[in-house]
């Protein structure tokens, strides 16, 4: 059983296409052979009945009653007449002095089809020979006389049968298979068209991977409705899964987070917490449960919706936030941009990728923030420059790994960056750290494109 | 100062009212969104701290509806919330700070005096009036170059009226930014507190504006 849906289309029809073709052949033939056949049969019956008029009620024969007629009276022609009894043999003058030789009387048997009813006194048919040894298809007629059976008989050569339906057969042959290429053109051509909405859901099913629609969307045809539905089924619950796996981690935070602020707050009272060891274990879980919790979050997109983005709203948001967590710190923040870039990622990671690289550069920046954006190919890349005091190019490689926190003032974490990395490299795209003309670092983030 | 703290944690509230109440904040504290958002709306505070995972009513609702009716008091948000879609909601809704739990007590503490300094207009944290100095970063009072030992009382008065220099602090008003809600003034009536910081600072320095409250003088720098 072939394993492709067209192959096996494809097989049964090719088979069904060839036995159509061959019953049609050989039930055309048949018809054929049957209507030359006829023709012949009645030419040696009217032959039969002129010499039938030489057979006396006696049983004698009567020479000069019987007519010999061209083709009949030429030597060697293949037509010949005789008449066997009791009273002596006539034969027609192609004959001369030898008998028709009877090879297979059996073959016909009775005639299959006889018009006017099964009659003793009708011909019938027998395969022979003549003198010379030819093949002839050849009528007997037998005639009850009084002195007992007398058998007719008449013959005309086989090839006067076959040589017309072998003229016949030849362009019939051709044309079946002309036919049959047809067919079997158009076979494929259904099969492409017809095959064609499977091809379409291939490729809905790779877009909603990667997360460029969020369902299957298909009216026809019909018979595919049903595992639309299913797999659309199937995409909710996916992210159903998602959207619970995420309220999970978010509660996770909560539930964890909460006591550890109070036990912070408990140990930060004077005496409970003297050599500060109680303080550091804390602290430690606390770096866990960020640095997992951020893990959780950059482990997900593979798997979620990812529709277009809008780059400069989320950029102008986290920029309206920042101005107002570091409100103590005046930094101008410049954005070059086209409103209508957008990224294919989840909203909430661009988020988090630009939060976070915003958020070191508002700390690093003396009086200026530029950040910039723009498509090249199948990418956006984004960038973000201060004007701060920079860092040596070996900090430059270390700070965006997992915990390496060079900014002391702030209450960042350690984690932003390498988080940032995980994310966008998860997406496809890189993060880069340099040290730009003015002398700041310049992060610098690619994105898919939407 | 006077700080609203809503949080659902009991273990966690318990321990912020004692770090502030340590730093001389007068703190009311409620355990989820509905008083929280009442006390907001019916009580004068100089800044909130505000939970979003609240029970009742989210942290995020409360906000939208003080910012909606008017309530311009600055608020801190305090969740365990750290994505960054988490802090510009927040912002959005109206927030003035966020921070992330688990904190450190100086860092909030220091949140709350900033966002109190930028709300009564000052852009620097050092604020004078003639030979009185206050920090609103670290909350420490000089007078003529000394530091200036005072009650949480007195503290609360003389900050209240410091960060309005030279201008008439309704009797009432005052009342409210300096007891909490749940404590007996006793003896600690307003105009004790007042005579007490006359004292320490010159009885010039504080005037009485009769049917009306007090005004801390700000004599022009010389």
């Amino acid at each position: 059983m072939p394993r492709s849906l067209s192959r096996r289309l494809l097989a049964t029809a090719s088979i069904a296409l060839v036995v159509a073709l061959a019953v049609a052949a050989f039930g055309i033939a048949h018809l054929l052979e049957r209507f030359v056949m006829h023709g012949l049969d009645e030419r040696l019956d009217a032959q039969i009945a002129v010499v039938t008029r030489a057979v006396r009620q006696d049983g004698t024969l009567d020479r000069a009653r019987t007519i010999d007629v061209p083709p009949f009276d030429a030597a060697g022609s293949g037509w010949a007449w005789e008449v066997r009894g009791p009273g002596g043999v006539l034969r027609s003058a192609s004959l001369g002095s030898s008998d028709i030789a009877v090879r297979d009387r059996e073959r016909h048997g009775p005639p299959r089809f006889d018009p006017l009813g099964p009659a003793a006194d009708r011909p019938r048919p027998f395969d022979g020979r003549d003198p010379a040894g030819d093949e002839v298809h050849g009528r007997v007629l037998r005639l009850p006389t009084a002195r007992g059976g007398v058998e007719i008989l008449a013959v005309a050569p086989r090839d006067v049968v076959e040589r017309p339906l072998h003229a016949a057969l030849v362009p019939l042959l051709g044309s079946l298979l002309l036919l049959g290429i047809a067919l079997a053109v158009a076979i494929l051509a259904q099969l492409r068209f017809g095959l064609r909405p499977l091809v379409t859901l291939r490729a809905m099913v790779d877009e909603v991977r990667d997360g460029e629609r969020r369902h299957l969307d298909a009216t026809e045809p019909t018979e595919l409705l049903p595992l639309v539905a299913a797999l659309n089924t199937l995409i909710d619950a996916n992210e159903a899964a998602l959207a619970q796996a995420r309220g999970h981690v978010a509660n996770l935070a909560h539930g964890l987070k909460t006591p550890l602020a109070a036990l912070r707050l408990d140990l930060a009272v004077p005496g409970r917490d003297p050599d500060g060891r109680l303080s550091a274990q804390v602290e430690r879980i606390d770096r866990h449960v960020r640095h997992h919790l951020g893990r959780a979050r950059a482990a997900t997109p593979a798997g979620s919706v990812r529709l277009a983005t809008p780059l400069r709203a989320h950029v102008d948001d986290l920029i309206a936030a920042l101005a107002r967590i570091h409100a103590d710190r005046p930094v101008r923040a410049v954005v070059t941009m086209d409103a209508d870039l957008a990224v294919r990622c989840d909203p909430q990671d661009v988020d988090e990728m630009l939060g976070n690289l915003l958020d070191n550069g508002w700390r690093w920046a003396r009086t200026t923030l530029d950040i910039s954006a723009e498509r090249t190919g199948a990418m956006v890349h984004i960038a973000i420059a201060d004007d701060g005091p920079g860092l040596a190019n070996a900090d430059l490689r270390r700070v965006i790994k997992p915990g390496v926190r060079l900014d002391e003032r702030g209450d960042g974490h350690g984690f932003g960056l390498s988080i940032t990395r995980e994310l966008a490299e998860l997406y496809g795209g890189r993060l880069e750290l340099a040290i730009g003309a003015v002398g700041g670092v310049v992060a610098t983030i690619a994105l898919p494109a939407s | 100062m006077r700080v609203l703290v809503v949080e659902d944690d009991p273990a966690l509230a318990e321990g912020i009212a004692r770090a502030l109440r340590a730093e001389h904040f007068a703190v009311d504290v409620a355990g989820n969104g509905e008083d929280g958002g009442h006390l907001g709306d019916t009580e004068a505070y100089d800044v909130a701290v505000l939970d979003l995972g609240l029970p009742k009513r989210g942290g995020l609702s409360v906000l939208a509806e003080w910012r909606a009716g008017g309530r311009t008091l600055p608020v801190l948000i305090l969740t365990a919330r750290d994505a960054w879609t988490d802090k510009v909601l927040g912002f959005k809704a109206g927030a003035d700070d966020y921070l992330v739990k688990p904190f450190r007590v100086e860092e909030l503490v220091m949140r709350l005096r900033a966002l109190v300094r930028r709300a009564a207009g000052h852009a620097v944290s050092v604020i004078r009036a003639g030979a009185l100095t206050f920090d609103a970063q670290t909350g420490q009072f000089e007078y003529e170059g000394l530091p200036l030992k005072l009650t949480a009382f007195e503290w609360r008065v003389l900050s209240c009226l410091m960060l309005r220099k030279g201008i008439v602090i309704e009797r009432l008003a005052l009342l409210e930014r300096v007891y909490q809600g749940d404590v007996d003034v006793g003896s600690n009536s307003l105009e004790v507190i007042v005579g007490r910081l006359r004292r320490k600072i010159g009885a010039a320095a504080i005037e009485t504006i009769r049917g009306r409250g007090y005004r801390l003088v700000d004599p022009p720098c010389v």
